[in-house]
């Protein structure tokens, strides 16, 4: 239902701090209609060429000035992931992603209001890094 | 002259809005520049921070309201219940959010709130005096899927009907008026791999007069048949997604009238020959006209989130397809009176 916002297309990139290759990141619009704290972001998961990202290598921002793990982001209720802003993923890892083609699949999980079962949409996008 | 007004919800632009094709300021021109003279808003939506815009977000709001001489008409709330992962909200905390939400409203010359469904009933009491201070009703929105007989609805139902205030009523959802499942929807779902016997089976439900709500009710689940049909991850997501349309008969509202303060005329997909794919809104319109319905309905596009990849978004063309259809229906049930 709301595959389409998940993902958004030429945002995956390394992350190169002080020379260093230190992660890759990807931008992705909510997967609901409205914006909503970052505490009801139920969950958010990364794979590369079909291998699971451990959940503690994740982090996230809505303002690319501060940013939280998954695990902090469930006490985060004064940053709100806006509708049609895009909330930044980074995966911590040396190396980031090596050069050539990889498969990416980013997952999304939101609570809503008022529907039991919170909201998933999933992308998977061919990626080149040179 | 009818007493039934018209206006958009914003919602209906919501993927020109989430990609940037449209500001809320091109949204506002292009509805000015068709003739229409109500909105509604999703604060959450649209209005960044909300409940606590900043001064120059709401600055912005009083220049597009005057410039394109709009009325808010009514502001969509949503209680987040489930804020935290580990436990529900207390009952403070709850009645603390939808103050501020007052609050916003009263500010942006909204005097009408839409209390999202299964909003507890327990907040409209303690609730009363902010809606009386800052003249601004709370509604709760009967939704399909979610309507009357669900135990959530019928409290608040209970407690509105105790209190009997002018600042407690209804906002009723046309979408608990499907005759048809909307085409949209299960042409999505096929793409996804939902087989077309499961299809087959959905839409044979309301072609008897019935909805799937219904029948998985008296089933206390899928009912068997439909069981043996499902196969694959898609074909349950449908059959899941399936109860959200019902299929009652208009006087279902009979009782509830005098409460009721908002439609929300759900649109999921305009036909060719100008009708809803789903719901009659002739005999809606019909309907409302005859009880003498004094208030805004608005148009409500969901088809967008059945819009399959690759495939372009219509929000503006529908919009404007529904805006007629509804507008000349009105002009019409004018023309039949007898001055």
């Amino acid at each position: 239902m709301f595959d389409n916002n998940v993902f958004l297309e030429n945002t995956c990139k390394n992350i190169i701090e002080a020379g260093n290759v230190t992660g890759f990141e990807l931008k992705t619009n909510i997967t609901y209609y409205r914006g909503i704290p970052l505490s009801m972001v139920n969950d958010i998961g990364v794979e590369v060429d079909g291998e699971k990202v451990a959940r503690d290598n994740i982090v996230c921002s809505v303002d690319e000035v501060d940013w939280f793990t998954l695990d902090e982001m469930e006490t985060v209720t004064s940053y709100k992931w806006e509708y049609g802003e895009p909330l930044t993923v980074r995966v911590l890892k040396d190396g980031g992603l090596s050069n050539g083609s990889h498969e990416i699949a980013l997952d999304v999980v939101v609570r809503t209001a008022y529907i039991p079962v919170p909201l998933a949409g999933r992308k998977v996008r061919t990626v080149e890094i040179a | 002259m009818s007493k039934i007004k018209t206006c958009v919800s914003l919602y209906s632009l919501q993927d020109e809005y989430l990609n940037k094709r449209m500001s809320l300021e091109d949204i506002f021109k292009f509805l000015a520049e068709n003739s229409v003279e109500g909105i509604e808003i999703i604060p959450d939506q649209m209005m960044q921070n909300a409940p606590h815009p900043s001064e120059q977000t709401l600055a912005e709001w009083d220049r597009l309201v005057s410039t394109y001489k709009m009325k808010p008409v009514i502001a969509d709330v949503f209680l987040n219940t489930n804020l935290y992962k580990n436990r529900e909200l207390t009952k403070k905390e709850c009645v603390d959010l939808l103050i501020e939400e007052i609050k916003l409203a009263s500010r942006l010359g909204i005097k009408l709130i839409r209390l999202v469904s299964m909003v507890p009933a327990f907040v409209i009491e303690p609730l009363l005096p902010y809606a009386e201070k800052y003249n601004v009703t709370l509604a709760l929105e009967i939704h399909a899927g979610l309507s009357f007989d669900v135990k959530k609805t019928q409290d608040f139902i209970k407690e509105m009907k105790r209190l009997d205030s002018p600042y407690v009523g209804l906002v009723i959802d046309t979408g608990i008026f499907c005759t048809r499942l909307p085409r949209v929807m299960a042409e999505y779902c096929k793409h996804l791999g939902t087989r077309q016997e499961v299809t087959d089976y959905i839409n044979h439900i309301f072609e008897q007069g019935k909805d799937p709500r219904k029948v998985y009710l008296e089933h206390n689940g899928f009912p068997t048949e439909l069981k043996q049909l499902l196969k694959s991850d898609a074909d349950y997501f449908f059959a899941h997604m399936a109860d959200g349309y019902e299929n009652e008969p208009f006087s279902v509202l009979d009782e509830y009238f005098p409460y009721i303060k908002h439609f929300h005329f759900k649109l999921f997909e305009m036909t060719k020959s100008g009708e809803e794919y789903s719901i009659d809104y002739k005999g809606i319109l019909q309907y409302l006209y005859d009880k003498g319905y004094d208030g805004y309905v608005s148009t409500e596009y969901e088809g967008n989130r059945w819009v399959l990849p690759g495939h372009p978004m219509k929000e503006k063309e529908q919009v404007l397809a529904h805006q007629s259809l509804i507008r000349n229906v009105i002009q019409e049930l004018e023309g039949q009176e007898v001055y």
